[in-house]
């Protein structure tokens, strides 16, 4: 599926191809996401009967996706920067923060969220999906730190000392000059991490979420049927995940100006 | 100042102005290395001054120190009355005044050459998009890029994107502009038109010091000529009584050899 992007016209510049890919990818998302529900309908038992609420699973699998992923691609900036800071306490704290969730089972961290964290700070209990999005986005936010700081790594030293000799201040220098150039650098890595993320959401089954996962398991459990309701599972979340690669591939293309000219 | 005569080439040394920029006994080490050890001199408005050296004589990181990509152990550099040191207040104040040209160009890959020209004067000196993009449409007129103005800097080659470097760094309008070693980079058909922005510059007013290895750069635009050795100034005279009566044994030998290196 990687090639998608070659089958439009070749005479259109690279930007204006990527343009339409990402556009083509996330309206097929939304099509997959709203239409699925009518040839799943058209399924024998026990598919067809369920067919909306295998769609309206897969809606909550990606809405928690794209909720934690926004959310630990900003978590993961921000780890990043202070992991590469100046500061002996900020980088005490981005590196404990990695260490623990890189550590721990996502699992635990989701039971944490949900039961543990109430019971620590009172009042703050959420909601089961609220609490599903904040595991999620702080476990894929650790592995996002590590790609956005390879990336930042990664930019030329020359940048810096030109962005700086210019006048810009350091925040000016990170923000027009080596953010974008590591963020599309990291970009690969951070698509994969997204990709993992759409799977790992189907743990949030466990504190009750009623995502995709969670569908495809209760549908088992009460039709004694597992190989149909598995299936259909696998399958969505296959394509969903191939559609996620597509968008994520016109992106890279759309933001990568020096390999594809 | 070693009281040559400053008013060799053809600008107009502003030897009645107090220096713009003052190195008094600065000092330099990387690690155990004494890179540069007590360097003092003086650079007026307008001088073009050329400094020359073996490599690892320490004549680029003396000029990396004039707006503190590196620093320095002790000794003070005053630039046009800003003293630099610790306070970062200091450093991009003077940053803003000094343009500085790199070998390796640095343009930045994400924008184009538009974008890098004008990023720093709308981020810095108040300008609107346009204005910058009217100022910047002249600086390329003068390199003689105007019609690149939309690609992306891989998109050019090396000599273009030297000179659109230059653009960028005169888009700040510098009161002095840094060149380190700029055409070392090169392929030697671009190294011309790279020197030839250069000149106009020079021609210009400009306040410019560069660390080059083009000879015949120095001899023709430069006000004086510097020779750093082992982290030391061991000789700066105008161009035509370093090229031609040079005494100095060591300094024979160097420009010997550059003329046999090419």
């Amino acid at each position: 599926m990687q090639g998608a992007l070659s089958l439009l016209p070749a005479h259109w510049s690279r930007e204006k191809r990527s343009a339409v890919a990402i556009a083509i990818a996330v309206a097929l998302l939304v099509v997959f996401l709203w239409g699925m529900a009518i040839p799943l309908s058209w399924m024998p038992e026990p598919i067809g009967p369920a067919a909306e609420q295998f769609a309206e699973g897969a809606r909550v699998t990606v809405q928690l996706t794209i909720l934690a992923g926004l959310a630990g691609v900003a978590l993961g900036v921000l780890a990043a920067l202070a992991k590469l800071s100046k500061l002996p306490p900020l980088r005490w704290i981005a590196n404990f923060y990695i260490w623990v969730i890189r550590g721990t089972p996502l699992l635990v961290q989701i039971l944490f969220v949900f039961f543990a964290v109430p019971a620590l700070i009172p009042g703050l209990q959420m909601s089961d999906f609220a609490s599903a999005c904040v595991a999620l986005a702080f476990n894929v936010g650790a592995y996002n730190a590590e790609a956005i700081r390879a990336g930042i790594l990664a930019v030329h030293k020359g940048q810096v000392e030109a962005a700086r000799s210019l006048g810009l201040t350091p925040f000016m220098t990170f923000r027009d000059v080596v953010f974008p150039q590591a963020f599309r650098i990291s970009l690969p890595p951070l698509v994969n991490n997204i990709v993992a993320l759409l799977k790992d959401s189907s743990l949030a089954y466990s504190i009750g979420v009623v995502e995709l996962t969670n569908i495809g398991n209760r549908l088992q459990a009460s039709t004694f049927m597992p190989v149909h309701t598995l299936t259909t599972v696998a399958v969505i979340y296959l394509l969903l995940t191939t559609i996620m690669t597509q968008i994520s591939g016109a992106i890279e293309r759309q933001l990568d100006v020096e390999r594809h000219p | 100042m070693s009281g040559h005569d400053m008013t060799g080439n053809q600008h107009q040394v502003r030897s009645d102005l107090p220096p713009l920029i003052t190195a008094e006994k600065v000092n330099k080490h990387f690690g155990k290395f004494h890179v540069i050890r007590d360097v003092s001199t003086q650079f007026r408005q307008g001088e073009v001054a050329v400094i020359v050296g073996a490599s690892g004589s320490g004549k680029s990181t003396f000029l990396r120190m004039l707006n503190r990509l590196e620093t320095h152990d002790s000794g003070r550099i005053v630039i046009d009355g800003i003293e630099l040191n610790e306070d970062m207040k200091h450093i991009d104040a003077v940053r803003r005044e000094v343009g500085m040209v790199f070998q390796s160009f640095n343009l930045f890959p994400h924008l184009t050459v538009m974008n890098n020209i004008t990023l720093a004067p709308r981020r810095l000196r108040g300008v609107t998009r346009a204005q910058a993009e009217e100022a910047a449409r002249v600086l390329l007129a003068k390199v003689g890029l105007s019609d690149h103005a939309h690609k992306y800097p891989h998109q050019l080659s090396g000599g273009q994107q030297q000179r659109v470097a230059i653009a960028r760094s005169l888009a700040m309008q510098p009161k002095v502009m840094l060149f380190d070693e700029p055409t070392s980079a090169l392929d030697p058909e671009m190294i011309k038109e790279v020197l030839d922005v250069m000149k106009d510059l020079a021609r210009s007013g400009m306040t410019m010091i560069v660390v080059t290895h083009e000879m015949g750069f120095a001899r023709e635009v430069a006000d004086r000529v510097i020779f750093f050795e082992k982290g030391q100034i061991l000789a700066e005279a105008p161009p035509e009584e370093f090229f031609g009566s040079q005494k100095n044994d060591r300094i024979r030998a160097f420009l010997g050899q550059i003329k046999d290196g090419g």
